[in-house]
């Protein structure tokens, strides 16, 4: 049960390329250029999310100024842990994990250099599906930029998804298969402009947002497990036996779900001021390349 | 103060195998002094000059800043004494800025204008600048840009004021620790394997490990060094003379001593900067030797020189710097009785009436009389007393004496950092204010731009705080130097350009300046440098701007002034050919950037309100025989 988990959706290959590569984590202006400085605004979307919910949630009530503080956070993937120390910095007790060591080891020793973070962060090397073996559950699921690397989607979605508490949040980001996004990602990122490692991204892989949606709407199911995981691209909705209202209502069009259950946001590149920007909500065409996710687990 | 708490390891999550070897060891006491030898901060800022106490007051004014960083200020100097400044009312400081709208918006914005001594302070609601060798003038006025007689185009502020103020404010917030009286000893960098932060040692055994550190450390600033950022720049050749001036109130017929004068001579220019109804405070940039000279005269023989340096012609005015070099060449300091003469001779020789607003040989018989017994002048009206003389307002009001104890001259440079942020083993390391860049006092422009350093820097700080960045990553800091680099080296370009075309003595300038042809031009220039001295008011700044940020027009006002200083060089070649025309051209296409960014006052392009009167005589100027027509009085 546990090698199931321990390896289901963990691609050996590309754990052994980010392996490799772990040492540039913490280098501002080298392989992960492109990440440090999207990281602002995956946070920035996580923030507005749930000040967004606790506003729904508790009209009238002004929402507090660091809707992070205190609650439990994990961020699936962490790779050198860049978003999992800005989550701990705002306050969440948060838990970063990554399938390669070596990852792990660079972020850990990254964090301890910061007399702030040894408090609310901590690291593991482990997969999602092991977790899945502690009671744990969390406020506030992130999984960045890692979709488009595993090897079964729809089985690290219910995971991620069974992870996170009732009420709570699921973050993720990743790349629509597009053409603009092969253009954008591989064939400018990877082999004209040469920023990030040749092999880092495969088109076919890449997920788009539509996808996302409609598995939520399908998500959970109720019907009898199914072993083996669809081939990548088509995502079919994995079984969850504990509970059975959608997560997305099932009839909300694909691109534009209820904006209480789950949201997409484009994450625009600016060449110009080589930085990242969080695109205006409903911006066209905005998550035909980078983008966001977020979809809140229904509270029953 | 110790404001991060031990950090009592709190192991929360279960999972035991795998665990990293951070969480394997218990967690030293990072924050006491007594594990590793060093206090944890998050920000140090080394110098406790303007700059780096208003980036610690706006940061403590931060409710975000102060709830989850350390702040540590370290000066050398005794701060207390700053804290408890109380100079006598009229006694003003010789070190001044023109603080422009935007600065003091900055400082009101942090809470800490409310504890400048507004008593102390002075609006300038006016400005008069001329050409040296031609007379061409501008003059305009705060109406002029939209501004308030009340806000004035700047407020002229003793540095101490500020500081002081800026220091009652940080009381407010304990939360920022000032260490003073304590110098940096070195500053090294932290293990690799502890990250490399820096580690500031201070010379009371203190060691502050911090997340950044912020050299607002002046000119030759320790944490630029530390950080291995190259800069550039050079000398000017040219030493600034400054002193706090005592004169006459204006008289009833006049307007209150509220506009600033500045005269560009081939030296450098010389500048009178109202601070009061009789005290102005004087900066003088001009040649070392000659400044030497001036500060070995006797300080009634320097008054007088400065009566003179604005109004008599360049020709004569030559003529007595070259009396004063060769009486401190040879010894013979020259008395105040001497200097009277000759510039009276030479008023005489110009052909300049005894009551004309042009002339300063009486105000310099005075001075003698009275010696540097300012105080004794009170009731003795030699000038102002009833109808004054045509032009009067020209001419800053004229001076009766120095300040003693205020006569000081420094260097002048222009240098600029290659660079805000340190990066690689200078890393988490950022340079605001003359750390960064110091520029030529004559737009009165360096403590402002040290102050939108420090606006921006600490906006950067607070936005990365909210994002849960690393407020020491290039990352977090990127956007400050983003915001100011190309800003500040727009305004400082188009400083030096200004300078360097005053004071050039390359032919085809000097003829072109004499004659007057590219006076327009220039002083369209000048005219844009100075409206930025002045700043606009907050609210005209949102005028083009985008939702959200102001848009400060500065950048794009300095490039249009740059753009017009390269024109003059650019054609000094044709202008000889093209003549008017041309000037015309370039003025008109300056004037239209000006009006694009809103600034353009509703007048003509035509800068010269008096150039029409100057222009005829100013001709025969560089022959260096006859003084012009137009400085003859007109009754």
């Amino acid at each position: 049960m546990s090698l199931r988990r321990l390896y289901s959706t963990v691609n050996n290959a590309e754990i052994a390329h980010f392996s490799k590569l772990s040492a540039h984590w913490w280098d501002e202006h080298g392989e992960f250029a492109f990440l440090h400085k999207m990281n602002p605004a995956r946070v920035q979307f996580i923030q507005q999310k749930l000040k967004e919910i606790h506003h729904d949630d508790h009209p009238g009530t002004p929402a507090p100024s660091n809707s992070l503080k205190g609650l439990d956070a994990l961020d699936i993937g962490c790779g050198g842990g860049l978003l999992s120390e800005s989550l701990a910095r705002l306050g969440a007790n948060t838990l970063g994990i990554d399938a390669s060591e070596s990852n792990i080891s660079i972020a850990s020793h990254h964090a301890s250099h910061d007399p702030k973070l040894s408090r609310s962060l901590e690291y593991q090397h482990t997969t999602s599906e092991s977790l899945l073996d502690h009671p744990k559950r969390y406020d506030i699921v992130c999984s960045m930029e890692v979709l488009e690397h595993v090897n079964n989607p729809a089985l690290f979605l219910d995971t991620c998804a069974q992870l996170v508490k009732p009420g709570g949040h699921l973050f993720l980001s990743t790349i629509a298969r597009t053409p603009l996004s092969d253009f954008l990602t591989i064939f400018l990122a990877e082999h004209v402009l040469r920023k990030v490692t040749v092999g880092t991204h495969t088109h076919s892989k890449f997920i788009n947002s539509t996808e996302l949606v409609s598995f939520f709407q399908k998500y959970p199911r109720s019907k009898p497990k199914t072993e083996s995981g669809s081939s990548s691209g088509e995502l079919s909705t994995s079984p969850s036996d504990t509970d059975t209202v959608p997560w997305i209502s099932p009839h909300s069009p694909a691109n534009e779900p209820m904006r209480t259950q789950a949201e997409i946001r484009g994450l625009i590149y600016n060449p110009l001021q080589a930085n990242w920007y969080l695109a205006p909500r409903g911006a066209w065409a905005a998550a035909e390349c980078n983008y966001l996710f977020w979809v809140r687990k229904p509270l029953v | 103060m110790l404001l991060v708490p031990s950090s009592t390891s709190r192991i929360c999550c279960v999972v035991a195998k795998n665990h990293s070897k951070l969480f394997l060891k218990p967690t030293r006491r990072l924050s006491t002094p007594s594990g590793s030898g060093h206090e944890e901060c998050d920000v140090v800022i080394v110098g406790g000059g303007p700059a780096g106490l208003a980036l610690a007051s706006a940061l403590g004014s931060s409710q975000v800043v102060r709830e989850n960083l350390r702040v540590a200020l370290v000066e050398g100097g005794d701060l207390s004494k700053l804290r408890d400044w109380s100079p006598k009312s009229g006694a003003f400081s010789n070190r001044v800025s023109s603080l422009t709208n935007a600065s003091q918006a900055f400082l009101q914005g942090v809470g800490a204008w409310d504890f400048v001594d507004a008593e102390r302070t002075a609006p300038i609601e006016e400005m008069q600048v001329w050409d040296g060798i031609s007379d061409a003038r501008i003059n305009f006025v705060a109406e002029d840009l939209g501004l308030t007689s009340e806000d004035g185009m700047a407020r002229l502020t003793e540095n101490f004021n500020l500081q002081r103020a800026l220091l009652r404010h940080l009381n407010t917030f304990p939360q920022v620790e000032l260490i003073d009286k304590t110098r940096v000893q070195t500053i090294v960098r932290d293990a690799d394997d502890r990250g490399g932060w820096p580690l500031v040692q201070l010379d009371n055994g203190r060691t502050l490990r911090t997340r950044l550190l912020v050299g607002a450390d002046g000119f030759n600033s320790p944490v630029r060094s530390y950080a291995q950022i190259p800069s550039f720049g050079w000398s000017y050749d040219t030493q600034a003379i400054v002193a706090t001036l005592i004169h006459e109130p204006r008289g009833a017929f006049q307007s209150p001593n509220t506009t600033a004068y500045q005269r560009f001579l081939p030296t450098g220019p010389i500048a009178f900067l109202p601070l009061s109804a009789t005290s102005s405070s004087l900066v003088w940039s001009t040649k070392p030797g000659l400044a030497s000279a001036l500060l070995a005269s006797d300080p009634s023989v320097l008054a007088g020189l400065i009566n003179a340096a604005f109004r008599l012609p360049e020709i004569s005015l030559r003529y007595l710097h070259n009396r004063i070099l060769q009486g401190h060449a040879s010894g013979q300091v020259l008395t105040p009785a001497e200097i009277r003469e000759e510039i009276f001779w030479r008023e005489q020789s110009h052909s300049i009436d005894a009551h004309s607003a042009y002339s300063s040989s009486h105000a310099v018989a005075a001075i003698d009389a009275q010696g540097e017994q300012a105080d004794a002048i009170e009731g003795k009206r030699f000038n102002n007393a009833g109808i004054p003389p045509e032009d009067a307002e020209l001419f800053p009001p004229l001076v009766t004496s120095l300040l003693p104890g205020t006569v000081a001259s420094f260097p002048l440079r222009f240098n600029h950092t290659e660079t805000y942020i340190g990066e690689g083993s200078g890393s988490r390391t950022v340079l605001v204010g003359d750390a960064a860049h110091t520029v030529h006092p004559l737009a009165g422009q360096g403590l402002n731009l040290g102050l939108a350093d420090v606006e921006c820097l600490a906006k950067c700080i607070e936005n990365a705080l909210q994002q849960g960045g690393d407020i020491g990553s290039y990352t977090a800091l990127m956007p400050y130097a983003q915001e100011r680099y190309l800003k500040n080296h727009t305004v400082m370009s188009a400083i030096d350009k200004l300078h360097k075309i005053y004071t050039s003595t390359a032919e085809p300038v000097v003829w072109a300046r004499s004659v007057g042809v590219e006076v327009l031009n220039e002083l369209d220039t000048v005219k844009a440098a100075l409206m930025l001295t002045a700043g606009a008011k907050q609210n005209q700044y949102n005028r083009n701007g985008a939702s959200g940020e102001q848009q400060r027009p500065d950048a794009a006002m300095w490039e249009a002034a740059a753009k017009g200083v390269e024109s003059v060089v650019a054609a000094n070649n044709t202008v000889k050919v093209l003549g008017r025309g041309l000037a015309g051209m370039v003025g008109m296409g300056l004037y239209n950037l000006l009006k694009e960014s809103g600034y353009a006052p509703p007048s003509t392009p035509s800068a010269t309100s008096t150039n029409d009167r100057h222009a005829n005589g100013s001709s025969n100027d560089s022959n260096g025989s006859v003084p012009p027509d137009s400085t003859q009085p007109r009754k």
